[in-house]
């Protein structure tokens, strides 16, 4: 009886389990499903499979300017989590484990941008960069990338570095930089690699900068065109979710081989406290 | 060595931080003093700012579409916030219970796509299963009575909608929040009130939301400023439409910028939402704070 119970038990959360996983991902299952469908037969819903074709992103990479999307939008994320990575650990390792003058108040300066939403200041920003005439530019759409919750995430991971170990390198002749490379990096890569999952998603999915910051067809990223064709071929559904998967391969691929480091880089934001 | 310490040694720390600082001082520092500044200003990006005092605020109170879109903008937020709490920590309890199990795992892994997805995809997709050409969809709101053709394209249910979306596609982020404050809380505290008799639904009231409630106030906070900033989706679902039944804050803020050329306008309303924001931040420091001397 009690064995019989447990199954049963078992089955109603299998269906729970079941619905939820449904739930999550039949969108995505639609857009890859309409992706491969031509566009005469969009909305027949055959899905058998002499009728799916590739024929939408054979059409897609015809569209003017479509390698440069993917370009832009590959050259930014990558650029951008260079760069973050860069500066918020140089910064971090300078933070956690240097000396100076203003130490401390420097870093709660910097500290407290981090209560500036991206989405209030993109007006300003957008004059900022007009001004240093940026508009249309890799500078506008990479500079603003790297955040003070990176310098944060980094300075933590650092002030766990083992002091012994930093002096040994020290007697061994080596400088600050040496030190920084040869002893701090590697033992805290997994930080780097959770900043670096969090910056590039966060560059690939930005939506409102870019349409702010670039106004020149060539120099958008592919959310932007994406969202563009919405407008510009609303019949045409199948072009629509081609450029839709393109668009979400790139995390998807990255989460699949990495996924717990993907939920730690992503709520990194949420878990500082 | 005694040497480089002393000369460019002391220099060099400032060197390491220079890089970041500059960055945020001329982006973020920037942007808000702009912000501030040109607030008090008409400034339509062609011409010189002409200061106004404080014309742009006062004006903002008679400004029906204003009106509309801080209602609306608190309306989303209503719509989200309690949703996304519950709905995440059902969820969350549910998965870490059947974390150990296949299908646990697997719906632990797929319930995070639409996070890690753009919002701008997830947006498009959106639009095109709500435009009343898939059956699924259609019977599936059938059951309810609900056209979904019209979900979009209804000023009534337009927000609604747009916040339906949002919830969906940030629950997985809200998920992993609470399960890694589940996964925190000892298992004695059970063993503890299952000798004293208490059922598995006793048990998540008197044990698990007690306890879980520094991760809750977390939560809330976070779904509270995501919400409040809620700009893709809308632009993509429904560009704010119909009849600015789903214009938001920052979608409004946008247009008036962007679309009318009123940037002084525009920052005006931006500051607006960065005070609410700030004052949300604020409360939930205290709260934490209070909850962190509690314990």
């Amino acid at each position: 009886m009690e064995l019989v119970k447990k199954g049963f038990k078992n089955v109603i959360s299998d269906l729970v389990l079941i619905g939820i996983i449904v739930v999550s991902i039949f969108p995505f299952i639609y857009m890859f499903l309409m992706s491969f469908k031509s566009t005469i037969n969009a909305y027949d819903f055959d899905f058998s499979l002499e009728k799916l074709s590739l024929g939408q992103y054979e059409k897609i990479f015809q569209m003017e300017n479509f390698e440069r999307y993917i370009f832009n939008s590959v050259f930014v994320a990558v650029m951008g989590v260079i760069l973050t990575v860069a500066v918020c650990s140089l910064a971090g390792y300078a933070f956690a484990k240097m000396n100076f003058k203003g130490n401390d108040k420097i870093f709660l300066f910097l500290v407290m941008t981090m209560v500036v939403p991206s989405e209030v200041i993109v007006i300003p920003l957008f004059l900022i960069t007009k001004e240093l005439g940026w508009l249309n530019s890799y500078r506008a759409l990479i500079l603003p990338l790297p955040t003070a919750f990176g310098v944060f995430i980094m300075r933590q991971a650092i002030l766990d570095v083992p002091k012994d170990l930093m002096d040994a390198a020290r007697i061994d002749g080596c400088g600050n930089l040496k030190i920084f490379f040869k002893v701090v990096l590697p033992l805290v890569k997994s930080s780097i690699l959770a900043l670096s999952i969090f910056t590039f998603v966060g560059a690939w999915n930005n939506f409102l900068w870019p349409l702010v910051a670039c106004t020149k067809a060539e120099m958008k990223t592919l959310p932007l065109a994406l969202s563009m064709m919405k407008t510009q071929f609303n019949t045409d559904v199948g072009l629509t979710m081609a450029c839709a998967v393109i668009n979400f391969l790139p995390p998807f691929i990255f989460y699949v081989f990495m996924q717990s480091r993907f939920k730690e880089g992503m709520t990194l934001s949420g878990v500082k406290g | 060595m005694e040497n480089k310490k002393g000369g460019a040694g002391k220099l060099a720390p400032y060197c390491y931080i220079a890089p970041i600082t500059l960055i945020l001082v001329t982006f973020v520092i920037g942007s808000v003093a702009v912000s501030v500044a040109l607030g008090f200003t008409k400034y339509n990006i062609m011409t010189e700012p002409v200061f106004r005092g404080i014309d742009n605020y006062s004006k903002l109170m008679s400004d029906s579409k204003f009106v509309k879109a801080l209602k609306n903008t608190l309306e989303l937020m209503l719509l989200i916030v309690p949703l996304q709490t519950v709905l995440s920590i059902i969820l969350s309890v549910f998965l870490v219970a059947n974390r150990k199990r296949f299908l646990g795992k697997l719906a632990n892994s797929m319930i995070f796509i639409p996070v890690i997805c753009s919002p701008a995809v997830v947006g498009v997709v959106w639009r095109e299963l709500l435009n009343g050409k898939f059956p699924v969809i259609e019977k599936f709101f059938g059951l309810f009575g609900i056209e979904p053709s019209m979900l979009l394209g209804d000023a009534k249910t337009a927000l609604i909608t747009v916040g339906m979306v949002a919830v969906w596609k940030w629950m997985g982020y809200y998920v992993v929040i609470y399960s890694s404050g589940l996964l925190g809380i000892s298992n004695t505290y059970y063993e503890a009130a299952k000798v004293d008799g208490a059922d598995r639904i006793r048990c998540f009231f008197s044990v698990t939301l007690p306890l879980l409630k520094p991760t809750i106030i977390l939560g809330v906070f976070l779904s509270v400023t995501n919400s409040l900033q809620c700009f893709d989706l809308i632009f993509n679902l429904t560009g704010g439409g119909p009849n600015n039944a789903s214009t938001t804050l920052v979608v409004y803020s946008y247009s008036k910028c962007f679309s009318a050329g009123a940037a002084g306008y525009a920052m005006a309303i931006s500051n607006i939402l960065f005070v609410v924001i700030l004052a949300v931040a604020m409360l939930q420091r205290n709260m934490m704070r209070r909850e962190a001397s509690e314990i």
